[in-house]
C-alpha cells in the first residue's frame, strides 16, 4: 500500500492512527482472555486445592469457625491411617496391575485385528465391521445382569480375570488401529510380501513399529479409561483383596460416619498416578481427547 | 504363487529358466483357488480371531442377554422363569423406574447444554493464546481425568453444609449456608459436579476443532466490518456444527449413564431426588426377585444408546462424505 502514490498523507496518518487503536483493542482483548481463562482454571483447581487443604487437617480444625483455610504445622494422620490401616495400598496396586495387563493385551489384540480389518480380506469383514461400530459405545452399566451371569458361569467372579477379560470386549482400539493402518503406504508391505514374508511377519516386523505413535496413544486411552473404570469392578468382586481403587474408595465412603480426614486422603493419594501419567505423557493426553472425532 | 517350484528372488534380475510346466486341469485349478481362498480366510480369522472371541463372548452375548433377562422373573443365582413382557407393561406404574429415567433425561438436559457452552467458549478462548497455552490446557483439563468415584468424594467437601467450600465463600460474603444436597437442589448439583468434570475434555476436544477453521474467512468477515459476536454466529458455529452436533450425542450417551459420582455424593437421596437409571440396574442385579425388572430398565438404556449411536456414525459419514 505504501508504494502507491495516490495515498496522501492525510489518509497515510488515519490509518496509523487505526493502526494504534486496533494495537491497543488486541492488547486488552488479550488482557480480557487470559482473565477469562484463569477465572475457568481457579474453578477447575480450587476443588482439589480445598481438599488437599482438608487433608491435612485433624478433626477439630476441620470443621472449626470461622474456617481455617491450612493448619499449620499440617496434620499428616490422615494419610498415616490411609496408607497404614485400611486396603488401599493393595485397592492401588490392584488398579495398576488390572489396568498395565488389560493396556497390554488390548494393545496386542487390536492392533492385530485393526490389521485385519484394514489390510486383509475375508468373508464377514465388513458385517463385524458394522456389528463392531454400532456395538462402540455399549457401556458395562446397561449390561451388568447377563454379563454377570456369564462371568459366574466361567467361574471367574471375584477373580483378576473378571476384571481383565471383559474390558477386552470393547471395540474401540480396533477402529483406531485400523485407522492408523489404512493410513500406511502400502509399497512396503507389498515389497514384504514379495520377498515371502508371512502375513504374521508382515505385521509384527513392518506394521506395528510404523504405528507406534496410533499405540502410544491406544495406550494411553485404555490405560486412563481401566483407572477410573467401575460399574463392572463393583459388581465383578466382593473380596477386599481384589477391589480396586476406585471401589475400595467408594466402600470406604459406603461405610457412612463422618471419616472426612481419611475420605479427602484418599481422594488426594488415588489421584498421584494421575497426575504423574499426565504430566509425563501430556500431549498424548491432549491427543486423547481428539482421537474420537477428528481422525475418523 | 505356490505352484512355482523355484520362489524367484528379488534381487538378481535375471529370471531362472522357466520350469516345464503343463497345463491345470480345471479340476486341479478350481483346488487350487479354493485352497488360496482358505488360506486367505484363515489368514483374516487368525488376526481377527482373538479380539473377536472376547467382543462376542462379553458385548454381543450380554447385549442379547439383556433381551433375554428382561423377559423373565427371579434372581441371577437361584433360579428364574419366563414371564413375557410383563416386566415392561409393569414399569409406566412403577414409580422408582419413572424417577431414574426422569431425573436422568433431566440431569443429561442440565449437563449437556451447560458443559457443552462453556467448552467451546473456553476453547475459543484457549486458541487465542500463545503464551501459558499449556499451564492453562493442564489446569482446564485436569477434573477430566479425575474418577467419577473420587470426584464424588471432592464434591463432598464442597457441599458439606458445615465446613463445604461453598459455604464457607457464602459466609464469608454474608449469605446465609444453603443445603445444597437437600431435595430441591441435590440434582442440580450433581449436573454441576458433571459440568465441572466434563468441560475440560470437550474444551480440548473443540480447541482442536478450532484451530482448524479457516483462517481466510476470518480476514474476510473482518475487513467486511463484522463484529466478533457475527463472526462467532455466522462463522464458527455454522462452521462447527457437526462437531458440536457429535459432542451433543456422545455427552448425551456419558449422561444417561450417570451413576459413580451420584452414588458417592447422595447415593440417589435424598428420598429418591437423584436416583438415576444405572443406580436402579445396579440395586437390582443382586435382587432376590427383580432381575428381569433391572434388565427391562437397562433394556430401555440399551435402546436410548443404541439409537444416539446410530445418530453419531450419521454424522461422522455425512462428515466423510463432504470432505
Amino acid at each position: 500500500m505504501a508504494n502507491r502514490p495516490a495515498a496522501s498523507a492525510a489518509v497515510l496518518a488515519a490509518a496509523e492512527q487505526d493502526r494504534a487503536r486496533g494495537a491497543r483493542r488486541a492488547a486488552s482483548e488479550r488482557w480480557l482472555t487470559h482473565l477469562a481463562l484463569a477465572v475457568a482454571c481457579v474453578l477447575s483447581a480450587a476443588p482439589f486445592f480445598y481438599v488437599i487443604a482438608a487433608s491435612l487437617k485433624d478433626k477439630g480444625s476441620l470443621f472449626q469457625y470461622p474456617p481455617v483455610w491450612f493448619q499449620w504445622p499440617p496434620y499428616l494422620g490422615n494419610y498415616q491411617r490411609l496408607l497404614f490401616e485400611t486396603g488401599f495400598p493393595r485397592w492401588m496396586l490392584n488398579s495398576l496391575f488390572v489396568a498395565t495387563t488389560v493396556t497390554a493385551i488390548k494393545l496386542l489384540l487390536d492392533s492385530m485385528a485393526g490389521y485385519a480389518l484394514a489390510k486383509l480380506d475375508f468373508t464377514g469383514k465388513r458385517v463385524i465391521f458394522l456389528l463392531m461400530l454400532i456395538l462402540l459405545m455399549v457401556p458395562f452399566a446397561a449390561i451388568l445382569i447377563p454379563l454377570w451371569s456369564i462371568a459366574h458361569q466361567l467361574h471367574i467372579t471375584n477373580t483378576y480375570l473378571a476384571l481383565i477379560l471383559p474390558p477386552l470386549a470393547n471395540p474401540f482400539g480396533v477402529f483406531l488401529m485400523r485407522q492408523f493402518i489404512l493410513g500406511l503406504p502400502k509399497d512396503l508391505e507389498n515389497a514384504a510380501r514379495l520377498e515371502g514374508v508371512s502375513e504374521f511377519g508382515i505385521y509384527w516386523r513392518i506394521v506395528l513399529p510404523l504405528v507406534k505413535p496410533g499405540l502410544v496413544v491406544l495406550a494411553v486411552i485404555i490405560f486412563t479409561d481401566q483407572l477410573v473404570s467401575f460399574v463392572w469392578p463393583l459388581i465383578a468382586t466382593t473380596d477386599d483383596n481384589l477391589l480396586l481403587m476406585t471401589v475400595g474408595v467408594a466402600s470406604m465412603r459406603a461405610k457412612g460416619g463422618t471419616n472426612y480426614g481419611l475420605w479427602s486422603a484418599a481422594a488426594i493419594m488415588s489421584l498421584v498416578p494421575v497426575v504423574i501419567f499426565f504430566l509425563a505423557l501430556q500431549r498424548q493426553f491432549m491427543a486423547r481427547s481428539t482421537s474420537g472425532a477428528l481422525n475418523q | 504363487m505356490s505352484t512355482t517350484p523355484q520362489a524367484v528372488a528379488l534381487g538378481d534380475r535375471a529370471l531362472p529358466p522357466a520350469p516345464e510346466r503343463r497345463r491345470l486341469t480345471p479340476e486341479e485349478h478350481r483346488a487350487l483357488a479354493r485352497r488360496r481362498r482358505l488360506r486367505r480366510e484363515l489368514t483374516g480369522w487368525a488376526f481377527l480371531g482373538p479380539m473377536f472371541v472376547f467382543f462376542v463372548t462379553f458385548l454381543v452375548v450380554p447385549v442379547l442377554g439383556v433381551f433375554w433377562w428382561s423377559t423373565r422373573s427371579g434372581s441371577l443365582t437361584i433360579g428364574s422363569e419366563p414371564v413375557g413382557l410383563a416386566n415392561f407393561r409393569r414399569m409406566p406404574h412403577q414409580v422408582d423406574a419413572l424417577t431414574a429415567i426422569r431425573n436422568t433425561v433431566q440431569f443429561t438436559l442440565m449437563s449437556v447444554p451447560l458443559t457443552l457452552a462453556l467448552a467451546l467458549g473456553v476453547a475459543l478462548l484457549l486458541a487465542r493464546v500463545t503464551r501459558g497455552g499449556a499451564v492453562y490446557r493442564f489446569l482446564i483439563y485436569f477434573p477430566a481425568l479425575v474418577p467419577g468415584v473420587i470426584a464424588g468424594l471432592i464434591w463432598v467437601f464442597l457441599t458439606n453444609v458445615d465446613f463445604g467450600l461453598f459455604n464457607t465463600v457464602l459466609k464469608a460474603v454474608g449469605q446465609d449456608p444453603v443445603t445444597w444436597l437437600g431435595t430441591k437442589s441435590a440434582l442440580k448439583v450433581v449436573a454441576a459436579l458433571d459440568v465441572w468434570r466434563s468441560t475440560g475434555y470437550w474444551s480440548i476436544f473443540f480447541l482442536a476443532a478450532v484451530i482448524g477453521l479457516p483462517r481466510v474467512l476470518y480476514q474476510a468477515a473482518e475487513l467486511d466490518g463484522a463484529s466478533g459476536f457475527q463472526r462467532f454466529r455466522l462463522l464458527t458455529l455454522p462452521l462447527m456444527r457437526r462437531i458440536i452436533l457429535f459432542a451433543v450425542v456422545v455427552g448425551t450417551i456419558f449422561g444417561l449413564q450417570v451413576f459413580d459420582t451420584v452414588l458417592i455424593l447422595t447415593n440417589g437421596g435424598p428420598g429418591t431426588a437423584t436416583q438415576t437409571i444405572v443406580l436402579r440396574i445396579w440395586n437390582y442385579v443382586f435382587s432376590a426377585d427383580k432381575v428381569g425388572y433391572g434388565a427391562a430398565i437397562s433394556v430401555v438404556l440399551l435402546l436410548a444408546i443404541l439409537c444416539l449411536t446410530l445418530a453419531q456414525l450419521r454424522l461422522l459419514r455425512s462428515r466423510r462424505g463432504e470432505d
